[in-house]
């Protein structure tokens, strides 16, 4: 699985702006939390389960979307078919397990949807369109390139660790824990420290406004979604 | 005209315990350099070379916190009293850590960066990325994921992202010590180029053969001044000896005189068989079907990036739990599970592999058997501690040390493990020359205790100072295997 930003936006058969994408997060994830199970609601609540899934498939991210489908139709089915069947604690546990996969779950999809189909550069140059200051803007750019190096980093040590045979000789999960955040956190820093240094030495932070190369445009299905989405909250808040 | 004028810089750190230190830099340091020139910086590490780059991209004293007197001064402007995204302007740098001079994600995204930051138009910017992307034959680099790049691939989208910007001054500090001997060859075209344009140029490097024909001017530094100063005349008929009377790294490339005749014929063999192995992507891999190799020696796995070496050596590590292929030491088959018991690697990265608070426990926390008491542990550690130098160090915590230090603790680890095979992926990458001698002297204690050694390495000069036989690969498998003959007498006298 790879985390962070994507590489390249080229992929995906359908380009949405990340303005579009941060528009339709915010409605499917207040409305998958919040909505009620009954009337309009319901309806706008199947709109954005299904959201995620079909914007996952436009960035050819089977397995994720398949996951997806896969959990949330347990949890339906179980809300479904199972709880009103189960009385007492089983109930109880079921009821809130389901709750929170079926209301949590489409608003995590639509995030990981959005880091995987934003390249860093497209998320600079739409975060300084809408006129987010860099204060911001940088430190949530390098944490999302940061990833792929903690990943990096953690497949070395985890190497290191099995070849001491440290992970089985440890009782002691904090010991465990302990040894693979130590170094973590020291190569962190050192990357973290080179980093910064090569970015300055780049003219990051010259104060004037950036150009970018990265073309985002609001297209017409842009429009379209982002309207959608503002419908659909405002539905959500008037029923 | 880059100026230094009786420039001395103090860094201010904290040590393990947590009181101030003052490390020195360097001391009362005067240099001029012109327009156009090609100057070299070489000498030990600690001698102050990085610290000069540094102070002429502005990053001492706007980064890097310590004392500071003197004058920087590049065309007549005081650094220090510079904005440092002003000097981005008219310096460029490339640094030692390939994965960690990124910003981006997105190779082309990344060569236009320092670009958009001195606000250039998108325009101008996609042109100067093209016509970069063709002089410098990168276009199949472009617009890829910087994660799935080699070192030498990563050092070069650097080189681009600052031939677009295309500053006057460019430093480098010790760009080549990750790469291998054909992306030092890309690397020099480059610096090629660059020098053609009329660009200043000053590179800080441990390795020197690439800059022989570049170089206008060499300065050994030493404890933070200037010991000698070499023409260019000078640095073409410096000799192996010189160099070495120098402590500096030889100004060519030493051919590794190959010979296919094994005449040692061994009864210790150590067999590889079926140890083929592919990554995901399909495409990268390797296919050993056989391979044998004499027991307690020294032995290089060389070959280009890519080639498949440290697949190798992570498989011999029994780190890649699908190889079915066995190592059979001793008469005794071993299978990846097995191998993982018999075989130690020392990382190049050894910070991954330090888990505990003083060089003592990290060297305890290695005997795993279950049936020797602490007492004689404890007696075992000192043994080892002292046969590696690093009594002194015993109570230190292990972050705290050189990075000398930190691969000697990694190595004292292996030794206490009592595994017979250590595996080193690159350990002489960013070493000075002394510094590499020393490895090469630690590896030749190891195999006299008995240990079959494996190193991955580019460098043809360690290669020459201490290893017995090499392997080399191309695409996955073993294609040459022969004795390193200078290892036998001649070299060895000589140096």
């Amino acid at each position: 699985m790879k985390f962070g930003l994507a590489a390249a936006s080229q992929k995906s058969i359908l380009q949405l702006d990340p303005r579009t994408k941060l528009c339709l997060l915010i409605a499917v994830s207040l409305i998958m939390v919040g909505g009620k199970t009954v009337g309009v609601e319901f309806i706008l609540r199947i709109l954005c389960a299904a959201l995620p899934f079909v914007l996952l498939l436009t960035v050819r991210a089977f397995k994720s979307a398949l996951i997806y489908v896969i959990l949330l139709g347990i949890s339906v089915f179980c809300e479904g078919c199972v709880i009103p069947n189960l009385s007492g604690t089983p109930n109880l546990v079921l009821m809130i397990l389901c709750g929170i996969l079926s209301r949590f779950v489409p608003g995590y999809m639509m995030g990981w949807y959005t880091v995987r189909s934003t390249s860093v550069s497209e998320f600079i140059t739409a975060m300084d369109k809408m006129h987010v200051p860099y204060f911001i803007t940088i430190p949530f750019s390098v944490m999302f390139r940061y990833f792929p190096t903690l990943g990096e980093e953690y497949r070395s040590i985890h190497d290191a660790m099995k070849m001491r045979e440290i992970g089985q000789s440890v009782k002691n999960p904090f010991t465990y824990i302990e040894y693979v955040l130590v170094p973590i956190m020291m190569s962190t820093v050192r990357i973290a420290d080179e980093l910064s240094a090569a970015s300055l030495t780049k003219g990051l932070c010259a104060g004037g406004r950036r150009t970018h190369i990265c073309e985002i445009k609001i297209k017409l299905y842009d429009w379209l979604l982002m309207f959608g989405s503002m419908a659909m909250i405002a539905l959500f808040f008037v029923f | 005209m880059i100026e230094f004028k009786n420039v001395t810089f103090t860094y201010s750190s904290v040590n393990a315990d947590g009181t101030p230190v003052q490390q020195n830099g360097i001391s009362r340091l005067d240099l001029t350099i012109q327009d156009g020139e090609f100057i070299v910086l070489t000498g030990r590490s600690g001698c102050g070379k990085t610290t000069v780059t540094r102070l002429i991209n502005g990053l001492i004293p706007h980064y890097y916190n310590g004392t500071l007197s003197g004058e920087v001064l590049i065309n007549g402007r005081s650094i220090p009293d510079t904005p440092i995204f002003e000097t981005a302007k008219i310096v460029g740098s490339v640094f030692q850590n390939p994965r960690s001079q990124f910003f981006n994600v997105n190779t082309t995204d990344e060569i236009a960066f320092a670009a958009e930051n001195q606000c250039r138009m998108p325009l101008e910017i996609k042109e100067a990325i093209t016509k970069t992307a063709a002089s410098m034959q990168i276009e199949k680099l472009l617009d890829r994921n910087i994660f799935e790049l080699s070192g030498g691939e990563k050092q070069i989208i650097a080189c681009a992202g600052i031939h677009v910007l295309s500053p006057d001054i460019i430093v480098l500090d010790e760009p080549s010590s990750n790469l291998d001997n054909e992306a030092i060859e890309k690397l020099k075209a480059v610096l090629t180029d660059w020098k053609a344009l009329g660009k200043t140029i000053v590179i800080a490097e441990h390795r020197l053969y690439f800059l022989r024909d570049l170089a206008d001017r060499m300065l050994i530094l030493q404890d933070g001044g200037i010991i000698k100063k070499l023409s260019a005349d000078e640095i073409k008929s410096l000799s192996i000896a010189d160099t070495e009377k120098m402590g500096i790294r030889p100004l060519t490339l030493p051919e590794i005189p190959y010979s296919e005749n094994c005449s040692e014929r061994q009864s210790n063999l150590l067999i590889l068989e079926n140890f083929c192995f592919t990554y995901k992507d399909g495409k990268h891999g390797i296919h050993i079907p056989k391979l044998e190799l004499p027991a307690n020696r020294i032995i290089a796995l060389i070959g280009r990036n890519g080639a498949g070496k440290s697949t190798l050596a992570r498989n011999i590590c029994g780190l890649e739990r699908k190889c079915k292929g066995t190592l059979t030491l001793n008469g005794k088959k071993l299978k990846a599970r097995d191998r993982l018991h018999h075989c130690y690697m020392i990382m190049q990265d050894v910070n991954h592999q330090l888990f505990t608070e003083s060089v003592r426990d990290e060297v305890m926390l290695s005997m795993t058997d279950n049936s020797m008491t602490d007492e004689l542990k404890l007696q075992r550690t000192a043994e080892i501690l002292a046969q590696i130098d690093l009594t002194e160090y015993a109570d230190t915590h292990p972050m705290a040390l050189s990075g000398g230090q930190k691969q000697r603790t990694a190595i004292a680890s292996g030794i206490a493990s009592s595994k017979p095979i250590l595996i080193f992926d690159e350990p002489t990458s960013g070493l000075d020359f002394v510094h590499m001698k020393q490895v090469a002297e630690q590896l030749k204690k190891l195999r006299d205790m008995g240990k079959t050694i494996f190193v991955v390495t580019h460098d043809n000069e360690f290669i020459l100072a201490c290893c017995d036989h090499i392997v080399r690969l191309e695409n996955g498998s073993a294609v040459f295997i022969s004795q390193n003959p200078a290892e036998t007498e001649d070299y060895q006298k000589s140096t």
